[in-house]
């Protein structure tokens, strides 16, 4: 497991966190569903969670939102625990889960209304959170439409605002983009930036589409098989998974960009060429100015390799390593293991 | 501010305060199909019933008593509406929250399980108010009628408000009990049942009251009035509370109601007995109604009993937070706290009560071997089934609550059909009347029991042989309490040896803290 004690950027790491898991435990029989699970996050950062199906994930997310209790362990949200203070964590959080019923014969103003109720919310104080959700949510429009007629997207949105509406400093949000279309996933992904961003929330939130993660996510938690595998800044997640495959001699994919004013396509066959003779360079693919190859040295050997090119009188006005995305660093540490 | 305005502000206000639960099933409620149907339906067969009704009768409607004809015409009507659609209507809202994946937002909101379910109930109530305001123009027209009564009137329509707040309280019960979809399938066809039951049940009984004159004058009238009421209040109290239970945090303390409502209804049972044989005389008292009030009680101790006593005995610790800081406050409390072991104290000392009870002087001697007979049987067989229950749950913990009950009742169902397994396979003859080896079957033995002590023949024989029959269950009683009085010393020793944490000073989040301590300004609340 990469070993915690990051430190990510606009994220106030004083006094409680606003979530922690430490050494969770939820069996189902014999089925170790959340297997000693501990990570923490703080005011104001996004926290992706993943992992493949079945790794624990909404399990997890369950005990944090006081719908199930830990076998063992326990969860604090904002400094209280899901066992001993239910009560308690309700008022400082909000859950969406990811897929959520809908009353009937209700509208989304309606929907919203019972929710601040719920939650306690009185007159003024009612209404303005409702109008802040639907401004917030951009619903505004649709606040007398059924909630049963909305999309998918709209309904999203509609969960969104419900988890918003008694202003909680932590939102665990489960799939939320899952069955969304393209432009839907990239408004909701928009939403949740806000919400840390703008509106300093914890959000805790797991989904399958890793590259918006990537984006939105200043830290992530990788599980599989109920046990926590890497958890960090996803910068450092993903330097980690370089620096261990640097270790283990793992090849590196580097990318080079030539510049010619003429003859671009001589100049590429001429790289190619050049960097098929070279030691340590292996799979090169170039195209029109460009080349990608996988490099088994170090940084010394690198070093060399962008010298030796210059030398040779190759027009090069870009050198470098392509960085793992989350996804990459996500398929190098799960092993695929289902329960 | 017009004069529109400031209603609509007072309304607000008003709903502000009201459960939110009941705003939203109201909202929702106005606006179903179901809602529109009924209440359409309610009006057009009343409409229907005043047309008809008035041609049937003719110019005798002038000089006849068709007030009461139509009254109850109009009664079975709102009937159907108030003790079938309205119920019905409860029940099927509780499981649709579960169904359609909406009370699992619900329960993590701010209201408590008892805000739920009273504020589905209270839906319940502004329904049949709604219902009833549908029908009060038609019994407006039958007070014009010869042979409207009033006072009957308003008795009925209070009952059938009554009885209908009650039957949706336990239709709201049953629909809290499982979460398994198999199980709510045949609980839905269950209550359907028993909807229809009770409202044929109370339509025989308006019946049979509406062609008689209501004796209100009478003193033995109220008598049974108020101790229907208060039966069906403790029953209602009850209800709600299994009720709360289910819905209610799995960590939380989800026995200690039940077991004190309960209790109450044991007690004010027997108050209302012994009360009412104080101020009539204890002659007045019936021995079978004492026998029949013990035996109810019993049932109703064998079904409560075989929950708490195979209940969990992990006290979870938030329970354990809301104990008594007294050490002997805490052994005082300890068979209403969690738990199987102090669940069977619990049922030990009431079946000891009624023992007690049941063995006063003023009662004949009949009624001391029974009512005593009828409590050992029910302390013998759960205790038994406990005992397995809590051995079953040394050897794994694989083995849940549940198995516990379920071999408890098996256990019971063979012991009762051992003695005439012999017979039925051909190993021995089918005994002439009664046999001690039948002693596991009570209803067999509670017959020789009652017959042969008050002198009468019983259906099975056997007479002269309740020493030996109260020997042998007093025999096993004393075996069985001897197998779990070692776990219930342990279930009062472990609530009375429990210590409060003391405040940690190194407590830097606010579920650190004990009780009634101030978090640091530092942490976020």
């Amino acid at each position: 497991m990469i070993e915690p004690g990051f430190r990510a950027a606009n994220v106030d790491q004083r006094g409680v966190p606003a979530l922690e898991l430490r050494h969770l435990h939820r069996f189902f029989g014999r089925l170790k569903a959340v297997d000693d699970v501990s990570f923490k996050a703080w005011p104001g950062q996004v926290m992706g969670f993943i992992g493949p199906n079945g790794a624990g994930k909404t399990t997890s997310m369950r005990i944090l939102a006081t719908l199930d209790t830990p076998t063992a362990g326990d969860a604090f949200v904002c400094g209280y625990s899901v066992v001993d203070d239910p009560d308690k964590v309700r008022r400082f959080l909000g859950f969406m889960p990811d897929s959520f019923g809908r009353y009937a014969n209700m509208n989304v103003v309606e929907y919203l209304d019972f929710y601040a109720r719920a939650y306690g919310l009185r007159d003024a104080q009612r209404r303005d959170a409702i109008e802040h959700v639907l401004v917030f949510t951009e619903l505004r429009k649709l606040a007398e439409k059924p909630i049963n007629t909305l999309s998918k997207g709209m309904s999203q949105r509609l969960g969104l605002g419900r988890c918003l509406i008694h202003d909680p400093q932590v939102m665990v949000l489960d799939e939320p983009a899952a069955g969304l279309d393209p432009r839907a996933r990239v408004e909701l992904r928009e939403l949740i930036r806000l919400l840390a961003t703008e509106m300093k929330k914890t959000v805790l939130i797991s989904s399958h589409i890793l590259t918006e993660l990537g984006e939105i996510c200043d830290s992530a938690a990788i599980i599989e098989a109920g046990q926590i595998l890497a958890y960090g800044t996803v910068e450092e997640i993903q330097q980690r998974q370089q620096d261990n495959d640097d270790e283990l001699k793992t090849a590196r994919a580097l990318n080079i960009r030539i510049a010619a004013e003429s003859e671009i396509e001589h100049a590429t066959d001429r790289l190619e060429k050049w960097l098929l003779e070279q030691p340590m360079v292996g799979q090169v693919q170039c195209s029109t100015g460009r080349a990608i190859f996988e490099f088994e040295g170090g940084d010394v050997e690198q070093k060399q390799l962008l010298q030796n090119l210059l030398t040779a009188g190759h027009p090069v006005i870009e050198f470098h390593g392509k960085s793992k995305s989350l996804e990459d660093a996500f398929m190098s540490i799960t092993k695929g293991i289902t329960q | 501010m017009s004069t529109g305005e400031k209603f609509f502000h007072f309304a607000e206000f008003l709903t502000d305060r009201l459960n939110p639960i009941l705003v939203k099933e109201t909202r929702q409620a106005l606006k179903s199909r179901q809602f529109i149907v009924t209440f359409m339906l309610l009006l057009t067969i009343a409409w229907l019933i005043s047309v008809f009704g008035t041609m049937w009768f003719g110019p005798a409607i002038e000089y006849g008593s068709a007030g009461r004809a139509f009254f109850v015409a109009y009664f079975y009507v709102i009937g159907f509406a108030t003790l079938f659609v309205v119920p019905f209507g409860a029940f099927r809202s509780m499981l649709n929250e579960r169904d359609q994946n909406t009370y699992e937002l619900l329960s993590i909101s701010t209201l408590s399980p008892r805000q739920i379910v009273s504020g589905k109930l209270l839906s319940t109530v502004v329904q049949v108010f709604i219902y009833y305001s549908a029908i009060a123009p038609f019994i407006a027209f039958t007070s014009l009628l010869q042979g409207f009564d009033l006072p009957m009137v308003v008795l009925f329509l209070s009952l059938a408000l009554a009885w209908s707040v009650f039957v949706s309280m336990i239709a709201l019960m049953l629909s809290t009990l499982s979460d398994n979809k198999q199980w709510q399938a045949m609980n839905t066809i269950g209550m359907i049942a028993l909807l229809l039951w009770q409202m044929a049940m109370a339509f025989g009984l308006s019946a049979a009251a509406l062609s008689e004159t209501i004796p209100f004058d009478s003193e033995e009238f109220w008598w049974a009035i108020g101790s229907s009421l208060l039966g069906a209040g403790s029953y209602f109290l009850l209800a709600q509370q299994i009720a709360v239970s289910r819905l209610t945090f799995e960590s939380d303390n989800r026995s200690s109601g039940v077991r004190i409502i309960c209790t109450l209804q044991f007690w004010l049972v027997w108050s209302g007995v012994l009360a009412y044989g104080c101020w009539y005389g204890a002659a007045d008292v019936e021995d079978e109604a004492v026998v029949a009030f013990a035996s109810v009680a019993s049932l109703h101790w064998l079904l409560a009993g075989l929950f708490f006593s195979t209940e969990s005995d992990h006290i979870s610790r938030r329970v354990r937070r809301s104990v008594p800081r007294s050490g002997l406050f805490r052994v005082l409390v300890a068979p209403w706290m969690p738990g199987g072991r102090r669940g069977l104290l619990l049922l030990t000392i009431h079946l000891l009560a009624l023992v007690v009870i049941g063995r006063l002087p003023f009662w004949q001697e009949w009624v001391h071997n029974t009512v005593t007979a009828i409590a050992l049987y029910v302390f013998i067989y759960v205790s038994f089934g406990a005992a397995v229950g809590r051995w079953g749950q040394a050897i794994t913990p694989e083995f849940r609550s549940a198995h516990a009950r379920v071999l408890a009742i098996l256990m019971a169902a063979l012991a009762m059909i051992a003695p005439y397994l012999p017979p039925a396979f051909g190993f021995v003859r089918w005994p002439v009347g009664y046999s001690l080896a039948e002693v596991t079957n009570p209803v067999r033995t509670l017959d020789v029991v009652s017959s042969s002590s008050s002198g009468r023949s019983g259906i099975y024989g056997g007479v002269g042989m309740v020493d030996e029959i109260m020997l042998v269950l007093g025999g096993v009683a004393g075996l069985a309490l001897l197998l779990n009085l070692p776990a219930m010393f342990k279930g009062v020793m472990e609530l009375a040896s429990y210590q409060h944490p003391a405040v940690r000073a190194s407590a830097t989040r606010p579920s650190e803290l004990s009780d009634g301590e101030e978090p640091d300004a530092a942490l976020p609340v």
